[in-house]
C-alpha cells in the first residue's frame, strides 16, 4: 500500500503533500491533548502493523490498521499516521520521504471517512457496534486501495486495472482488518467504553 | 490506566506476530559475472517478484534494454557495453526499486579479460616470429602437455574462479545493499520515537495546564 519513491510525478506528490499537511493541521487542532498518549499508542500500533505480512495472491500485502486508528482517533489519525509513516520510511524503507504526503492521505483519509461513517454506531448495542467496526476495518482498506489507484492514474498505469489489482490483492487484509477492528472494539466496549467516540459524558 | 490497558492490548496483538515480521518493500539487486549481469527481485518477506518489467538505464538515463523477471524473480542479460548501469524494477501498484551497478564492477570481467588474454596471447606468437631461440622451449612445453598453452590455462583459471566466486560475488553485491530488512532494533527504535513524541506532547500539555 506504500507507494515507492520515484513512481509518482511532481504535481501528484505536491497535491498529496498539501492535502496531508491540511489533514494534519486539522488533526492537531482537534486532538484532545489529554488523550495524546492514546494517539501515540495507535501510531505505534500502525507503525508495527505493516510488518505483519499476509502473503496471499500475486503481490505481498500487510496489515494497515487504519480502520481502528480512524475509529478511535477521528481527525487525529492524520498526525498519528504521518508520524508512523515517517518512521516506516526512515527505518524500514517503506514508501519514501517524497511520497510521504501521498501515502499519508491514502491511509489517513479513509480512516477519517470511516470515523464519520461508522463511529456513530459504536455506542449502540454490541452486535451493531461490532458489525460497524468490522465494516470500518474492511472499508478503510478498500478506500485506501481506491485512493492508491487514483494516485497512480497520472502515471502510466490504468486506473481500473491497478485499483482492482490492489483491491483483490488486499481482500484478505480487508477481512482480517475487519475482524481485528471488531475484536478491538468489542474488547474496548467491555473494558473501557469511554475510549470509544460518541459517548455523552 | 486507560492508556496502559490499551497499550497492553496493542502489545499482545502485535508481539505475537513480530516473530514473523518483515519489512514491506520491494528490492532488486544486481551483480556482474563474466559477460552477464544477474538481477534478483523480491518483496521483503521473501516473496519473489514474478513477471515484473525490469528496465536497464546507463548513468545518463538512456535506456539500454528491458526485460521481465521470471518465476524466481530473476532476470539476467549480457551487457551491451561497460558503463555504470541503473536497474529499475516496476513491481506494480506503486512499488518500484532501483539498483545501481557502478562501472568498477565491470572491470576485470568478461570483455576486458578476453581482450587481455588475446593481447597477452599475441605477444608470445609475435616473439615466436621474431626470435627463433624461443621456439625450442615452447616446443618442449608443448610436448610435455600438448593441450595447455598460456591461453588455455588462463581460460581454465578464469572459468574456475568464476564458478567458485559466484556465491561470493553475489553476497558481496548484496552487502552493498543500503536497504535492509527491518530488524528488532528498527522496530523498537520506531516505537521509542513515538513514545518520545507522546512525552513531548504530554510535557507541553502539562505546562499549559500549570500556567492556567
Amino acid at each position: 500500500m506504500h507507494i515507492s519513491e520515484g513512481v509518482l510525478s511532481g504535481p501528484v506528490l505536491l497535491t498529496g503533500g498539501v492535502l496531508a499537511a491540511a489533514g494534519t493541521a486539522i488533526g492537531l487542532k482537534k486532538i484532545d491533548y489529554d488523550r495524546v498518549a492514546q494517539v501515540g499508542m495507535l501510531a505505534a500500533a500502525f507503525f508495527v502493523a505493516s510488518l505483519i505480512h499476509v502473503n496471499i495472491g500475486p503481490s505481498s500485502a500487510h496489515l494497515i490498521l487504519n480502520g481502528i486508528v480512524g475509529l478511535l482517533l477521528g481527525w487525529a489519525a492524520f498526525p498519528a499516521i504521518l508520524v508512523a509513516l515517517t518512521l516506516q520510511a526512515i527505518l524500514f524503507q517503506f514508501g519514501g520521504i517524497t511520497t510521504l504526503g501521498v501515502n499519508t492521505v491514502n491511509m489517513a483519509l479513509p480512516a477519517v471517512i470511516c470515523y464519520y461513517l461508522f463511529s456513530p454506531f459504536l455506542q449502540k448495542k454490541d452486535a451493531i457496534a461490532i458489525t460497524a467496526s468490522f465494516a470500518a476495518g474492511f472499508f478503510a482498506v478498500l478506500f485506501s486501495a481506491v485512493l492508491l489507484g487514483i494516485a497512480l492514474i497520472f502515471t502510466e498505469e490504468n486506473f481500473w486495472e491497478v485499483s482492482s489489482l490492489v483491491v483483490i490483492g488486499n481482500f484478505p487484509i480487508m477481512i482480517i482488518e475487519g475482524i481485528v477492528t471488531a475484536f478491538c472494539v468489542g474488547f474496548l466496549k467491555k473494558v473501557h467504553p469511554e475510549i470509544l467516540p460518541g459517548l455523552k459524558q | 490506566m486507560t492508556v496502559m490497558k490499551q497499550f497492553v492490548i496493542i502489545w499482545i496483538l502485535f508481539w505475537g506476530a513480530a516473530g514473523t515480521a518483515y519489512a514491506h518493500k520491494v528490492t532488486i539487486f544486481a551483480w556482474v559475472e563474466g559477460d552477464t549481469v544477474f538481477t534478483e527481485s523480491k518483496f521483503s518477506g521473501g516473496k519473489k517478484v514474478q513477471n515484473a518489467p525490469v528496465e536497464i538505464f546507463d548513468m545518463n538515463g538512456r535506456k539500454l534494454l528491458e526485460g521481465k523477471t521470471d518465476k524466481q524473480g530473476a532476470f539476467s542479460f549480457r551487457y551491451p557495453q561497460k558503463t555504470g548501469m541503473k536497474v529499475l524494477l516496476h513491481a506494480g501498484m506503486g512499488h518500484q526499486a532501483e539498483w545501481v551497478i557502478p562501472v568498477e564492477e565491470f572491470q576485470g570481467n568478461g570483455f576486458s579479460d578476453k581482450e587481455n588474454t588475446s593481447a597477452v596471447g599475441a605477444k608470445p606468437s609475435a616473439g615466436n616470429g621474431l626470435g627463433k631461440e624461443q621456439l625450442p622451449e615452447s616446443a618442449e612445453n608443448a610436448s610435455v602437455s600438448p593441450c595447455l598453452n598460456a591461453d588455455n590455462i588462463r581460460d581454465l583459471i578464469d572459468n574456475t574462479m568464476d564458478k567458485k566466486l559466484k556465491p561470493i560475488i553475489r553476497d558481496l553485491s548484496l552487502l552493498r545493499n543500503p536497504d535492509h530488512e527491518a530488524t528488532f532494533r528498527d522496530i523498537m527504535g520506531g516505537i521509542g520515537y513515538i513514545l518520545g513524541l507522546i512525552g513531548i506532547g504530554a510535557y507541553f500539555n502539562y505546562r499549559k495546564k500549570r500556567k492556567e
